[in-house]
């Protein structure tokens, strides 16, 4: 029987799990804005959904992802990322703290009528743009952890396919309404996120568009 | 021992599920469940939205008349529809966003309501299921063919659904509300109708069940209590508990085996491999052209069913026979309907359902029609041509040409005067719903239960109608 290999490089960026995808096809028929429709609807509704979907699948490994596992919010070898307290200070936070505040923090954006409003009448504040980039920012960071600390996890449970359609459509969804920020997603030379390379990897692949 | 023809970085991986917990693995085939059902939605809701719009812009290329600026404003006004349609998707729809005036109907599972929406004051008729019950009595197939009709159908002769969700131990169905009541209430009233009074009922009955089956669907439980009165006295047909549309997931034993198949341990593999890297996985392919897939899935919807539910007093004899049976079933039903219209009670009637039972199945010996009631003999003509052998049964085209039905404009009956307007003081009058024989008891509160197989029994439930008012 094969030996496991051990490889040199994550797991995700590794064939044939870096292929794997529910989703086949060209992501833009998802993606790109509806003739005629409301931007703002567009985009908020396909923020809510990335959401919901994101939060399923790390509630499957939430059980993996502690604060002794996970006690910084790891998203390459040398990088954790940081989260801005009420005094403007940057503080180290465990990764299942870290995660917690961010999707609790969307939560109730969600659920604000101010934010992102569901009567009919009431209209999307001139701040929506800048509020989406930020909720956009902190789920590219849940999902960089995912990918960087739970990878393993994730082939265990057989969800690879699902769970790389899922970002990669949220990669293209960024690319397209200008949310997604190369820094964020690249990172430093001296502090790389993992996940920049899987983005260069999917480009070449031709799952993502340049 | 790495394989010729891989890349070089492929990489083996021993998946194991050792070191997760119990709740591991369901919820992340729930999750992946809840995943492959989003982008079957989305890529759907793709091409129905790019249908809307093509349509409507093909109309205009046609239309020399209409001036520019016109249908500029026409097709901005389909994108802000588009847009409170995306909108209406976040909004969360509950028991709260509804209050009950009246309960006016009760059923096996659950009951139906008198509601008006508290922010918009409008007035539906909402229909609550167990899902307890449902998945103990194994009806949920039944309850997702009964959403779906409702939810496919723009027709004129099916009862309208608004809005279905769900929360831990119901389910909701939020219907338009038909104010006269049922055709069962009103037999019970008047004891039997006169043969032009039966003749409209008939001719309506037998359109609407036309506009069911064109759908793809077969009632198999069509009766009077489920023959609905809207405000002007025509019929809408309502309860598709029971009919059967052949979605792969009405299967009720779908969810249950996908996670059984991921719960009960290591499966035996074929090969190595196939515990390893291979994972199975159905793609979703994100074309806009499924037309193939549309047709398919319409086919398989026409097949024949196999299995035996039901009070039995409409029911067609070929139902009780596993072998099969196809949509004549309805028109056997409407046979019996009419049988009772004219007569005063339906043709098999007994004591017990088992003698109903043995009746139907021996309906040449008991289909008699009594000496003291006069019918037309194209009327008796007619029940017979309809309570017969499948074969022999009339199929649509022969019943509209029967001289019972000589002089019924089929394009225009709904239009006409109906024999009985119901008369309504006000949009929530309940006068024609025996609401004194039923509890009027509030609704029980939510229990919180989040098993995942529940939960996931019921995905693809929650529904929200394209309108274009501001329902
Ligand atoms: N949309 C509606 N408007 C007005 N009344 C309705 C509506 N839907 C149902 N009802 C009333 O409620 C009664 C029960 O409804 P229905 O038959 O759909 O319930 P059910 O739970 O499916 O019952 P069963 O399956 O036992 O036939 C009907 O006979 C009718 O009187």
């Amino acid at each position: 029987s094969p030996v496991v290999s051990s490889p040199s490089k994550p797991l995700y960026l590794c064939s044939p799990f870096v292929e794997a995808a529910l989703v086949k096809g060209s992501l833009k028929t998802i993606v790109l804005l509806p003739k005629y429709v409301d931007i703002m609807e567009w985009v908020a509704v396909n923020i809510f959904d990335f959401y919901t979907n994101l939060n399923e699948f790390y509630g499957c490994v939430a059980e993996c992802c502690t604060q002794s596992t996970c006690p910084t919010m790891s998203a390459g070898p040398t990088l954790n990322f940081t989260w801005i307290n009420q005094d403007r200070k940057s503080v180290n936070l465990a990764a299942p703290t870290y995660v917690d505040y961010v999707m609790t923090w969307v939560q109730n954006l969600l659920d604000d009528e101010n934010v992102f409003p569901t009567k009919s009448g009431q209209d999307f504040a001139p701040s929506f743009p800048s509020t989406v980039k930020h909720v956009y920012r902190q789920l590219l960071r849940v999902f960089a952890h995912l990918y960087h600390a739970h990878y393993p996890q994730i082939l265990h449970l057989r969800s690879e396919p699902h769970f790389n359609s899922l970002f990669a459509h949220f990669l293209a969804f960024g690319r397209e309404y200008e949310l997604l920020e190369m820094k964020d997603l690249k990172g430093s030379s001296s502090a790389p996120v993992g996940i920049g390379e899987l983005w260069s990897r999917w480009r070449d692949m031709g799952i993502l568009e340049g | 021992s790495q394989p010729a023809n891989k890349p070089a970085d492929y990489v083996y991986f021993d998946r194991t599920t050792a070191g997760f917990s119990d709740q591991a693995l369901p919820r992340a085939k729930g999750a992946q469940l809840k995943l492959e059902h989003y982008y079957k939605v989305v890529v759907d809701a793709a091409v129905e939205r790019n249908a809307r719009r093509v349509e409507l812009e093909r109309r205009f290329q046609s239309d020399v008349l209409m001036p520019e600026e016109r249908k500029q404003r026409q097709l901005q006004q389909l994108g802000r529809k588009e847009s409170t349609y995306l909108r209406l998707r976040r909004t969360k729809l509950g028991l709260d966003d509804f209050r009950t005036v009246k309960v006016i109907g009760k059923g096996a599972f659950g009951e139906v309501r008198l509601v008006q929406k508290t922010d918009t004051g409008k007035i539906y008729a909402m229909k609550t299921l167990k899902k307890d019950e449902m998945l103990k009595k194994d009806q949920l197939a039944h309850v997702r063919a009964e959403r779906d009709v409702l939810a496919e159908s723009n027709s004129a002769w099916v009862v309208q659904l608004f809005y279905s969700f769900q929360d831990p131990s119901y389910l909701y169905l939020i219907m338009e509300f038909l104010p006269g009541g049922d055709l069962m209430t009103m037999l019970i009233k008047y004891d039997t109708f006169s043969e032009d009074v039966t003749r409209f009922y008939m001719a309506e009955c037998v359109l609407a069940i036309e506009a069911v089956h064109k759908l793809g669907f077969i009632h198999r439980d069509i009766k009077p209590d489920n023959i609905l009165i809207d405000k002007d006295g025509h019929i809408k047909l309502s309860d598709f508990g029971l009919s059967t549309g052949f979605h792969k997931q009405h299967d009720s034993n779908y969810y249950q085996r996908l996670l059984e198949s991921t719960t009960k341990g290591p499966q035996t593999p074929s090969s190595a491999q196939a515990t390893r890297n291979s994972v199975m996985v159905n793609s979703i392919n994100l074309t806009m052209s499924n037309k193939d897939q549309i047709a398919t899935w319409k086919a398989n919807r026409r097949k024949l069913a196999y299995s035996t539910v039901g009070t039995p007093d409409y029911i067609a004899p070929e139902i009780f026979q596993q072998r099969g049976y196809s949509n004549e079933c309805d028109w056997w039903s409407l046979g019996t309907i009419m049988f009772e219209s004219l007569v005063g009670y339906p043709p098999f009637c007994s004591e017990s359902t088992h003698e109903t039972y043995q009746k139907i199945m021996n309906w040449p010996q008991f289909l008699v029609f009594p000496d003291d009631v006069h019918l037309s003999e194209e009327a008796e003509d007619m029940v017979r041509r309809l309570i017969t052998n499948a074969e022999s049964r009339l199929n649509i085209e022969q019943i509209k040409q029967q001289t019972f039905f000589y002089g019924v404009d089929w394009d225009s009956i709904r239009s006409v005067d109906a024999p009985f307007v119901p008369r309504l003081r006000s949009i929530t009058d309940t006068s024609y719903f025996p609401t004194d024989e039923i509890e009027q008891a509030p609704e029980d509160a939510p229990q919180d239960s989040s098993e995942a197989s529940k939960d996931l029994a019921f995905l693809g439930y929650t529904f929200k109608r394209f309108t274009i008012s501001g329902h």
